[in-house]
């Protein structure tokens, strides 16, 4: 695609630069010819070669700037182009001015023209290097565009990469230790321990089915919430409490799939499992207007072992959110005198 | 008590009450076993080892404010040890390196069983292994010091290291001084001095740490020494390479 014809905007640029180009040769070259038949002769004359010069993209295709390139057989093939460009808008303008002349009436072009043809044919040589030179110019800042494009988007995919194989992950110790809890409860309560087999499974099917997604209902989200905490309710016990408030307007929203599952797994496991008694884990979603707001609030240690892992997920779910929604949504976590609150909002949208 | 054939008393620490449970399922069988506590804490795992003085300790990692490795680190080489963990890279490692036994969630009874045979061998001997390698190779983490545990006989003391104003050597001992109030704890300045933010805390003098926050001024003393004078009034000697190190952190 050629940059200037292919681009109308550019091409209006390009034409308006030729006509500056045409006013500057009718005010150099009137002499004492009248401004009107200087103007009639010069400024069609520019047009007519506007076009011309834009046959330099081919040639600048032909030997493009780079390290090693053939430089003498480039120099001779612009010369030659540019000798020939310019003879021909020199005798395009012999006749130009013979039409004024005899059609017109009035003008005197031939005087204007005969005398300069020499002159024409140099500055029309050199107006072909200089439309040459802005073609190369053009090129490469397409082709900087090209490759900023193709790194943005790599940068894109490599994210997108990133976030499945990070959802896709199952925290080891969840695993173990929900383990080891239906050991523990086979002797001692078989139909325990085969509920929490099933708890299990059910999370784990969810995790993988949920994660092939790229949105889903909040309330398939919360769904699998639920089965995590009834898992780590198993293994903590009383420590663990769980209050829910969602707003049913709220449910039918769509999000990333395991959009909330690492935020409520960090309550847990930063936060309830490291209290001596435990606590509440409060989860609500609601909606107003276009925006869907969910809040998880846990009670935590303040003096406990700081990990990066919570600020990681945190980061990780800001990126997401950027990646869907663009600048269009907040993720506000703070810490207070022992609880530690999110809350992530979001547009509010839903299947059609 | 030393005798392998005689009964050993153990103490069981987990903060799951089904860990709990099937330890004390698996253990039942074994007339020459008895559990004289089982801890849902740390706190409560020192507790019952300075009281029960127990022959062995079955102790998990994961748990709330102190974890395996702090009540490790708290109560010594005082008791034989067998760690429980889920599942923690570091923490396996650190046993694998000096030869401690471990068990890992979910076990079997064959498990445990060997566990138990390998701590009635060790029990016999004087053996130990070296408390201070284990956590900080489980812990590599751990450094800078966020909090400094105390043990003060069955009890134990978290003192966030903000809350620190200064550190004083006594021999074999630390004086952590907080807010008026001091703990001893069985440690080296030097060592503790390693693990401290360098950026936070200064050796000022052979005999002291610093918490930098808590310094007011520095006033000449007679002929080139220095004092330190705390934002509470508190005064301490500054040596002169102490005096170095502090100026190239102010």
């Amino acid at each position: 695609m050629h940059p200037i014809l292919g681009d109308p905007r550019r091409l209006g640029i390009y034409l308006l630069l030729w006509l500056l180009i045409g006013l500057l040769l009718t005010i150099g070259l009137r002499g004492d010819t009248a401004w009107t038949t200087a103007a009639a002769f010069f400024l069609p004359l520019c047009f007519l070669y506007a076009f011309v010069c834009l046959s330099a993209w081919y040639i600048c295709r032909f030997y493009p700037l780079e390290k090693g390139a053939r430089l003498i057989n480039a120099t001779v093939v612009y010369v030659v182009a540019a000798t020939i460009a310019s003879g021909s808008w020199v005798l395009a303008g012999g006749f130009w001015a013979l039409a004024l002349d005899n059609f017109a009436g009035g003008f005197a072009a031939r005087r204007l023209f005969d005398g300069q043809q020499l002159l024409l044919l140099v500055v029309g040589a050199l107006l072909f290097f200089l439309a040459a030179a802005a073609h190369y110019l053009l090129i490469a800042f397409q082709a900087s565009r090209e490759a900023e494009k193709r790194a943005i988007e790599l940068d894109l995919l490599a994210k997108e990469a990133e976030l499945k194989a990070l959802r896709a992950q199952i925290d080891p110790h969840f695993i173990f230790n929900s383990l080891h809890s239906i050991s523990a409860l086979t002797a001692s309560d078989p139909a325990a321990a085969r509920r929490m087999c099933l708890l299990l499974a059910d999370f784990l099917r969810e995790t993988l089915r949920l994660g092939a997604n790229s949105r889903i209902t909040l309330s398939d989200e919360l769904a699998l919430a639920d089965r995590f905490l009834a898992i780590e309710q198993v293994r903590l016990g009383p420590r663990l409490q769980v209050a829910r408030d969602t707003d049913p307007t709220a449910s039918d929203c769509l999000v990333p799939p395991l959009l909330l599952q690492p935020l409520v797994e960090n309550a847990v496991v930063h936060g309830i499992a490291q209290l001596i008694d435990g606590g509440t884990i409060r989860l609500a979603a609601a909606r107003d207007g276009g925006m869907l707001t969910i809040t998880l609030e846990n009670p935590c240690d303040p003096d406990r072992a700081r990990t990066r892992g919570v600020g990681l997920g945190l980061d990780l779910l800001r990126k997401r959110l950027t990646t869907q929604y663009g600048a269009a949504h907040a993720v506000v976590a703070n810490e207070q005198e022992g609880r530690f609150l999110v809350q992530v909002r979001m547009p509010a949208v839903t299947a059609a | 008590m030393t005798d392998p054939a005689s009964t050993i008393r153990l103490v069981i620490v987990d903060d799951e009450p089904l860990a709990r449970g099937i330890l004390r399922e698996l253990l039942a069988p074994h007339a020459d076993l008895q559990i004289v506590a089982e801890c849902g804490n740390g706190f409560e795992a020192v507790k019952s080892v300075t009281d029960l003085k127990p022959d062995l300790l079955l102790l998990d990692i994961q748990m709330p404010k102190l974890d395996g490795f702090d009540v490790l680190d708290l109560i010594g080489t005082q008791v034989p040890v067998i760690f429980i963990t889920a599942y923690d890279e570091y923490a396996i490692k650190a046993f694998e390196v000096h030869a401690v036994d471990y068990l890992l969630k979910p076990f079997s009874a064959e498990r445990l069983e060997e566990a138990l045979v390998r701590a009635r061998q060790r029990i016999g001997t004087k053996e130990r292994p070296p408390v201070r390698e284990i956590v900080s190779a489980a812990r590599p983490d751990r450094t800078p010091l966020q909090r400094i545990l105390i043990r003060d006989k069955a009890d134990v003391h978290v003192i966030p290291v903000g809350r620190i104003d200064y550190v004083e050597s006594q021999d074999d001992y630390v004086a952590v001084k907080s807010a008026g109030k001091t703990y001893l704890k069985e440690q080296t300045l030097a060592e503790l001095e390693t693990l401290l933010d360098p950026g936070a805390f200064v050796r000022i003098h052979r005999r002291y740490i610093l918490n930098l926050s808590r310094l007011a001024r520095i006033e000449l003393a007679v002929t080139d020494s220095r004092i330190a004078i705390l934002s509470d009034g508190t005064q301490l000697p500054v040596s002169r390479s102490g005096y170095a190190r502090l100026r190239e952190l102010l």
